[in-house]
């Protein structure tokens, strides 16, 4: 195959394209970094002295470490129970969907990704607190249900791809459908589960509404959510909003620059499939 | 291998979070702690200094101040989960008036605690709580004015005087239009800053008992608000540009650095501006709603009453937090830093810059706020804001009248 | 075999239970209130239909759903056409293809709510002042503070972060075309453009068909855009069904009322889906 030429024409139309993606975060940065007195001056100009006092500040006053820990515990555990559960039950139904009990709890799963969220909202925000769950254990229950209709409908597709001879052997040395699943079917579902894993970790870290909904208490915050409830406090001090806004996002920022490559393929892929 | 580590370690959090969850709700070694739920965001600073002087006067008992944005809605919430907080501090409005119909809140009628609190106060309370409730259920600590801000150093400047009647007060805004400044900061983009202006506007000019004769189908906006209305239309000639387009927390600190010579806000926003700018000569005065000065009153009601929910393990605490915060050293405390007015009997509040309003507290030329007695859910401040952009009045009343019928279908 | 059934009942029975006891019930539960006066706490009543009768004669829900599907169609057309843009781009020969695909799926990762601060503040501060330096004081107005534009604003924000998420599988989809087909098609002297809709488009229509679904789904349910920007305002004008919901059935204590209003909006949900996969799945035959 020949080699082409590069189109300078497209690069350079692309290179522009992401000064407006990039702009808004030079922003943020920009104003995280300023003294409230420099915001009389052009927004865009750089600040006179880097001011990492703003940071330390919004730490302090939102609980940042808290609100963190809160964030990660969540997003670890949805992760990691989605994808095991998730996969589980889809190998269940994909290696059984001759049956009608099986049929129709696919369909089951599956249909109720047209059914939107504010239908269960008000009652469940009711109920979860009847049964104690209006804390971060009631989140990631929620995160997990709420992610196997779609996950189901990847996953049984998927699974129903892989030959079912492959199983067959292992059924020859005797070993359970337990067995099976976990030495022979999850390690073939890797690029699957990464997928998954990946949607599902950008989800359940940046979603707002069902932690401002469910949690009750105000130490249970997830760092969306504790931005929300600063807003009053932040006041008309951007700085300091800014900065606060930069941490909440840098985790996922710093995840994203180490993993980007991995990221985008999986998600690439996944699309495919 | 990875997996396998994972699972006990998640489930391990889990049920972690499972014990502690559970168990958090009491105290632990004898230390008894209580949610108080704010729904003003202005005086943050002030309840923590207080807070935390109670706390070391009371070393078994801690105080955890919850006070997010749109509070009211978030509380709602917590009436839905059947999980309220201990204690609200909240004004005395239609979310009051709710909380005493349900009966939430705990009854202080003959408390030692209401005793020198002026009638008029209770009263409101009273008239909030409906006619089947017997009792009072809060205990009014702050009230608040409802006045115009104005720039004392720019009003002299141009000569001008603060006006007594509508007239002069229009006479006076054409002036400061023609020198050049901005007469009115008007910050549209928080629909309730519009809410100021028409309150005290309806305050004065609508029929006495509105909003039970409104649901009663007695009288109607169309009928008795096309004044209110008008007048509402007449003062948007001498805002600003930008007017739609800036919120609250701006204007406070765009008026505060000296744009605009009037501006509609109550004495809750007077400490904001002041942390902006300390060196603002501001003053207050009550809108001048009619041409008769006899007939304008200033709109005053309960800013912040305290009340303990019924549900709460620990009313006894609750009400030594309440006596303590109404002592005096506390209540002039958070009067002064407030800018608010106490609500304790023949106690006149000091501070120079109110004193453009007290006139009308020694001579009893109170009235109540008229959107504290609209039914929940209305959504007044959103319909005026939109009002105000359109500037179609017959269209806006019909609107609102509306509205306010549909509610009554809904329960 | 018979451990087998068992074990692969054990699987999903869990799921099945949860999955119950966390969306069915809450669900049947918010059928059952719509037909109830319930404020969210205290007595209720049956009341029939009275619900569904006034949702239809209350003009709050119906600027909510003027609004969601304007904001949603507008959306839809304006984050596929971005999107197909930029992934058409990317996948031509380009230098640093690597690192500009990293930059434009960057938005994707951001929390909305957060991004919707930071635009609200572009609006507000940032472009006023900008127009004002450079002498336009036509744009030197906040957007967001008119009732007949604020709309516009909530549009930029949402298409800006949402562009990077359908672009990655715009470019999956191209990735699939084979090399060979295109120098077939530019042997034969095809133009671009030609070339696109012959022979690249028909490929990637099942692409097209999931992005169009899955973005005007999401839009629908716009939530956190709305809080993050207007709250609504200015009036109702950028009232989204998902925050009417909210807001009424906790702020406005009309529960029941709001329960009704949700079935309401599942319906249409269900019979928009169904609709539009007929349509673009017909499209795709055709092709």
């Amino acid at each position: 195959m020949k080699k082409k030429k590069t189109n300078w024409l497209i690069t350079s139309l692309l290179l522009i394209g992401t000064l407006l993606i990039l702009f808004p975060l030079y922003l943020t940065i920009n104003i995280a970094l300023k003294t409230p007195q420099e915001m009389g001056e052009p927004l865009l100009s750089l600040p006179n002295e880097w001011r990492f006092q703003n940071f330390l500040d919004a730490i302090e006053l939102t609980n940042f470490y808290s609100a963190f820990l809160n964030s990660f515990i969540v997003t670890f555990c949805v992760v990691v129970l989605t994808v095991l559960t998730n996969s589980l039950v889809s190998y269940a139904i994909a290696r059984n969907m001759h049956k009608g009990f099986y049929k129709a709890l696919f369909y089951y799963f599956v249909s109720a990704m047209f059914v939107p969220f504010p239908i269960i909202m008000l009652p469940l925000v009711r109920q979860t607190a009847v049964w104690n769950m209006d804390n971060l254990v009631g989140l990631i229950f929620l995160y997990i249900v709420f992610q196997l209709s779609f996950n189901v409908f990847i996953y049984v597709g998927y699974i129903k791809s892989i030959p079912i001879e492959l199983e067959e052997a292992a059924v020859m040395d005797g070993a359970s459908s337990w067995k099976i699943f976990w030495k022979v079917i999850f390690p073939l579902l890797s690029p699957m589960n990464a997928t998954v894993a990946i949607l599902t970790a950008l989800y359940a870290w940046n979603d707002f509404l069902l932690p401002l909904v469910i949690l009750t208490d105000p130490s249970d915050a997830t760092l969306p959510l504790t931005q929300y409830i600063f807003q009053s406090e932040f006041s008309t001090n951007y700085n300091l909003a800014f900065a606060s806004y930069l941490l909440a996002m840098l985790p996922m920022i710093i995840v994203y620059i180490v993993a980007q490559r991995w990221i985008i393929g999986n998600v690439t892929r996944g699309a495919v499939k | 291998m990875k997996r396998k580590t994972f699972l006990p370690i998640c489930t391990g959090i889990a049920s972690l979070m499972l014990i502690t969850g559970c168990g958090n709700d009491s105290a632990e070694d004898g230390v008894v702690e209580l949610e108080l739920f704010s729904n003003k965001t202005e005086n943050i600073p002030t309840y923590q200094k207080l807070i935390e002087r109670f706390e070391a006067e009371h070393e078994d008992i801690r105080i955890k101040l919850y006070s997010p944005p749109d509070a009211e809605t978030l509380l709602r919430t917590r009436l839905v989960k059947d999980d309220m907080p201990d204690m609200v501090a909240i004004g005395g409005s239609a979310l009051y008036g709710e909380l005493t119909k349900a009966d939430m809140l705990v009854n202080y009628e003959g408390s030692p605690m209401l005793e020198n609190i002026q009638p008029a106060y209770l009263d409101m309370l009273n008239e909030l709580e409906g006619e089947e409730q017997e009792g009072i259920h809060g205990v009014p600590f702050a009230a608040n004015a409802n006045t115009v801000i104005y720039n004392k150093e720019k009003l002299r400047e141009l000569g001008l005087e603060v006006p007594e009647t509508w007239d002069e007060f229009i006479e006076t805004l054409e002036a400061v239009k023609e020198a050049g400044e901005i007469p009115i900061y008007f910050t549209f983009q928080d629909a309730w800053t519009a809410m100021p202006a028409w309150n005290s506007i309806a305050g004065v000019l609508q029929p006495d008992q509105f909003a039970e004769r409104k649901t009663n189908g007695e009288t109607s906006f169309q009928e008795s608000h096309t004044e209110v209305a008008d007048k509402m239309q007449t003062l948007l000639d001498y805002g600003h540009d930008r007017m739609y387009g800036i919120g609250y927390d701006d204007g406070n600190r765009e008026f505060a650095q000296g744009n605009g010579v009037f501006y509609f806000q109550g004495n809750w926003a007077v400490p904001q501006i002041l942390t902006t700018n300390p060196e603002l000569d501001l003053g207050v005065f009550a809108l001048p709603v009619t041409n008769d000065p006899e007939e304008n009153q200033l709109v005053s009601g309960v800013d912040v009453l305290l009340a303990t929910m019924q549900d709460t393990e620990h009313p006894e605490e609750a009400e030594e937090f309440i006596s303590f915060m109404l002592e005096e050293e506390q209540s002039e405390q958070y009067m002064s830093e407030q800018a608010a007015f106490s609500v304790l009997e023949g106690v006149l509040s000091d501070d120079p810059y109110m004193e453009g309003i007290r006139g009308k507290f020694e001579d009893g030329k109170i009235t109540s706020f008229p959107d504290h007695f609209y039914p929940p859910g209305l959504g007044a401040e959103n319909m005026i804001q939109e009002f105000l952009y359109s500037g179609d009045t017959q269209d806006f009343l019909k609107k609102i009248d509306r509205e306010w019928d549909q509610i009554q279908l809904r329960f | 075999m018979q451990s087998k059934q068992r074990a692969f009942l054990f699987m999903t029975i869990p799921a099945v239970l949860l999955f119950f006891l966390f969306h069915t019930y809450p669900l049947l539960q918010g059928v059952f209130y719509s037909f109830t006066n319930w404020r969210g706490y205290g007595d209720w009543n049956f009341v029939g239909f009275s619900n569904y009768f006034n949702v239809f004669k209350d003009m709050r829900a119906w600027s909510a759903y003027g609004f969601t599907f304007q904001f949603a169609i507008v959306s839809t057309i304006l984050v596929n056409i971005f999107s197909l843009l930029v992934a058409l781009g990317l996948n031509s020969n380009i230098k640093f293809q690597k690192s500009l695909r990293a930059i434009y799926f960057l938005p994707n990762i951001l929390s909305i709510l957060i991004v919707g601060f930071i635009f609200q503040f572009i609006f507000t501060l940032f472009l006023p002042q900008l127009a004002e330096l450079i002498g336009v004081t036509a744009l030197s107005t906040n957007i967001l503070g008119s009732p007949d534009h604020a709309w516009i604003g909530v549009v930029i924000m949402a298409v800006w972060q949402a562009v990077a998420f359908n672009t990655i599988l715009y470019l999956a989809g191209l990735q699939t075309v084979p090399a060979d087909v295109y120098e077939a098609a530019s042997i034969d002297g095809a133009n671009p453009w030609k070339r696109f809709w012959k022979i690249t488009f028909p490929i990637i229509a099942p692409f097209f068909t999931i992005n169009m679904v899955l973005a005007l789904k999401s839009f629908l349910m716009v939530f956190d855009h709305i809080i993050a920007l207007t709250g609504g305002g200015p009036g109702y004008s950028t009232e989204s069904i998902s925050v009417l919901i909210y807001s009424g059935g906790f702020e406005g204590g009309q529960f029941g009322y709001q329960s009704a209003n949700a079935v309401i909006y599942f319906i249409v949900i269900v019979a928009l889906s169904v609709f539009q996969l007929r349509i673009l799945q017909k499209r795709e035959v055709q092709q």
